[in-house]
């Protein structure tokens, strides 16, 4: 009878996962992202299903080779990254509502306004149907709260001011504060 | 340019293709190629932009449709296997010429700004009614990147939208004309966004496409029809609005100069020259 390995704590996997800073908001983690859908073992092979955030991310690559060295590092009883195998979903559709609130405080310590607030594309664009212009915006349930309004980073006022919904990554856009005078970053409702 | 003897011979990651004439691959990379070539353009507005706003959302715009088209291209491969980045870069780099599905439009250089806003306005909006048609793919990977494109292009059309109101209504007569004229020369070649992929009747058979693309051309049509109608611009639509697609066009890989001796070589050359790079 061969020796098989030792079990793997997934739990451990997915903690260890969840951990990994996102590498251009390192204060911020993949579990905070909301990131981390699924892992699993597959016979020898631990599977870890991701959701990636915007397509135009540059840290894609790079998040998944750090996430099979945090694998390795952290849990017990895994030290080939070989048999960790990381997949990139497309479905579910991962959204700026995945963000948890840890993630929120942080972004904003980090002096980038997280993606809530009113006045931007918030609602899932209507599929199937005919599109039509000009843009529906909005959130999808007119019932639902209205959500918070933007506020600035730094002081906290909501005399703000959108420059441009494009910003020095695809996740952020170029907001303005009226009252402190600063320009700062906001993370895109996706 | 033309007088220089290009070298159109497959590259050396030939090998890494998939079967580009099954009915996905047929439909993947006619949107595909459209992202990758309309990246490529858009970046040229990179550093030259007429303000910094339009520099970084021009740059962000060809950020994401490059990124767009890769996503796009996974569907083709493995994406576990270990060599999927090299597959997909050969699906993006290392094809000939005439194996690019893109429209004719998206290689055309970018002019001047206006030329570029109007091409922007006319593409986005076409991307926009495709996604649509695609998110109720039968097949369940392109229905999904479908469904996040659509969640990004958003952007792309606020920002092409907005340029619209202020080209159309609010630059007074030079901006007008010169909007009109760009739109007079867009439109008839944004047309060809809707020539049918090869064999479109399979893939629309087989649920891949939920719509014909002469169907969702009629979507398209009613709602650009409607923005130029409302800004008194509606003189600039075709007289023909339903070409026929006799000839073959960018959907059956037939291509300008402006995509075999510009975008390609300059696009491919890395790629070509240096096989297996990476940074």
């Amino acid at each position: 009878m061969s020796v098989s390995a030792p079990p793997v704590d997934v739990a451990a996997v997915r903690a260890a996962a969840a951990s990994v800073p996102d590498p251009e908001l390192p204060p911020v983690s993949l579990g905070m992202l909301g990131m981390v859908h699924d892992v699993r073992l597959e016979d020898e092979r631990i599977v870890v299903e991701l959701l990636p955030t915007f397509s135009g991310c540059p840290a894609t690559d790079m998040m998944g080779r750090d996430v099979k060295d945090a694998i390795v590092e952290q849990v017990d009883g895994v030290d080939d990254a070989g048999r960790i195998l990381v997949r990139w979903l497309f479905e579910p559709v991962w959204t700026t509502d995945r963000i948890n609130d840890e993630g929120h405080a942080r972004l904003k310590e980090f002096g980038i306004a997280p993606p809530t607030g009113g006045g931007v594309v918030t609602g899932g664009p209507e599929l199937g149907g005919r599109r039509s212009l000009p843009l529906t915006l909005g959130a999808d349930d007119p019932d639902a709260d209205p959500a918070p309004a933007v506020t600035c980073p730094y002081c906290d006022a909501s005399d703000v001011t959108e420059d441009s919904p494009f910003g020095p990554t695809p996740c952020r856009a170029s907001w303005y504060c009226n009252a402190c005078d600063q320009p700062f970053e906001r993370f895109k409702p996706l | 340019m033309s007088t220089t003897e290009l070298d159109t011979s497959p590259s050396w990651s030939a090998d890494l293709l998939p079967d580009l004439t099954t009915p996905l691959a047929r439909l993947v990379l006619a949107i595909a190629d459209d992202e990758l070539i309309s990246g490529h353009r858009a970046q040229h507005w990179t550093g030259v932009a007429p303000s910094l706003e339009s520099d970084l959302a021009f740059s962000t715009i060809a950020q994401d449709e490059v990124n767009h088209a890769d996503t796009l291209y996974s569907l083709l491969v493995d994406r576990d296997a270990d060599d999927a980045r090299s597959r997909i870069d050969a699906l993006g780099l290392g094809r000939t010429p005439e194996q690019y599905r893109h429209a004719v439009l998206c290689e055309r250089p970018p002019g001047d700004f206006v030329w570029t806003l109007a091409r922007h306005w006319a593409y986005d909006h076409a991307d926009a009614v495709r996604l649509g048609a695609l998110a109720d793919s039968s097949h369940g990977d392109l229905a999904g990147v479908a469904k996040k494109l659509l969640r990004e292009e958003r952007y792309h059309l606020l920002h092409a939208d907005d340029w619209f109101d202020r080209l159309a209504r609010e630059s007074g007569e030079r901006g007008r004309e010169e909007f009109a004229a760009a739109l007079s020369d867009v439109l008839p070649q944004a047309l060809w966004l809707w020539e049918p992929v090869e064999g479109e009747d399979e893939v629309v058979e087989a649920g891949l496409l939920s719509t014909p693309f002469v169907e969702l051309r009629g979507q398209w049509l009613e709602g650009i029809t409607a923005a130029l109608e409302s800004a008194d611009l509606a003189d600039v639509l075709p007289d023909d609005l339903e070409p026929t697609y006799d000839e073959p066009g960018g959907r059956r890989g037939v291509h300008s100069e402006d995509f075999t001796h510009d975008v390609w070589p300059e696009m491919t050359a890395l790629h070509r020259d240096h096989p297996g790079a990476t940074w």
